[in-house]
């Protein structure tokens, strides 16, 4: 059980570092960085139920999770140079105005 | 030796997000991925570690890399936004103090079958899973009440 409180209490931060990453940074490339770190906090704590307390159902959401990430990068990315050709920045706050502008 | 795992991966994780030149940001980012697939493989999930690995360490960075090609060596200056420390420290003290609130589950050492994993979620997790709904049902309605405040401040 106290090995499942060092998991826990560990998800638990790597996810508030995530959502400050995600509130706080204005450019694309860290926001995708904490996006990361929000979905890698969950696949941790499944991870640590399953070994805890044998609850391997959640195993397959943690793949699924995985799965989710690689096409979100994909698509991150995709979004991230639109921007870039769009507003010359990678900054998110900056292209609302620009497609405004146009 | 897990403590010491995860206590590297969280520096990493903060160090990604607080360097001022991408290479070292990706080179943290990629670090702490590798050190969790490392944790797992050590859990004993070793697929769940190699799938982390090759997905993360492999293919995310690699659009990472492809992502920094665009940016150039340095991030843009940003403007800080000093209610997001206040709301995530909030959420974190939330978040902390919610696994001591759970019940000790009767574990004997083997997979529980999956029929009675569900009957464990709704006997023992039930109750904290509404009043987790309510805290999220919470902070979604204060952070779009936050955006709507913020954007009509600009104007």
């Amino acid at each position: 059980m106290v090995h499942f409180y060092i998991d826990a209490i560990a998800a638990i931060i790597l996810f508030g570092v995530g959502l400050y990453g995600v509130t706080s940074k204005s450019d694309f490339l860290k926001i995708f960085f904490s996006l990361e770190m929000l979905l890698n906090a969950v696949i941790l704590l499944l991870a640590s139920a399953a070994y805890n307390f044998g609850l391997t159902k959640g195993l397959a959401i943690a793949y699924v999770i995985i799965v989710i990430a690689t096409l979100e990068a994909a698509a991150g990315v995709l979004i991230f140079i639109l921007a870039n050709r769009i507003t010359g920045e990678i900054i998110p706050d900056h292209l609302d105005k620009a497609v405004s502008d146009e | 030796m897990s403590v010491l795992i995860l206590a590297i991966a969280i520096i990493l994780a903060v160090m990604s997000l607080t360097q001022k030149n991408t290479v070292p940001a990706v080179i943290s980012f990629v670090m702490m991925m590798f050190l969790l697939g490392i944790y797992y493989i050590f859990m004993g999930e070793k697929l769940l570690g190699l799938f982390q690995i090759f997905v993360y360490t492999g293919g995310i960075v690699v659009l990472t890399l492809f992502g920094v090609t665009v940016v150039g060596s340095k991030f843009p200056k940003f403007e800080i936004r000093p209610w997001a420390v206040s709301v995530v420290t909030l959420v974190i003290i939330g978040l902390i103090i919610i696994p001591f609130l759970l019940p000790d589950i009767p574990y004997e050492g083997k997979a529980i079958p999956l029929k009675d994993q569900v009957k464990i979620f709704t006997d023992f997790y039930g109750q904290i899973a509404i009043f987790m709904s309510v805290v999220a049902a919470s902070i979604l309605y204060g952070s779009i009440r936050m955006l709507h405040t913020l954007k009509h401040g600009k104007e």
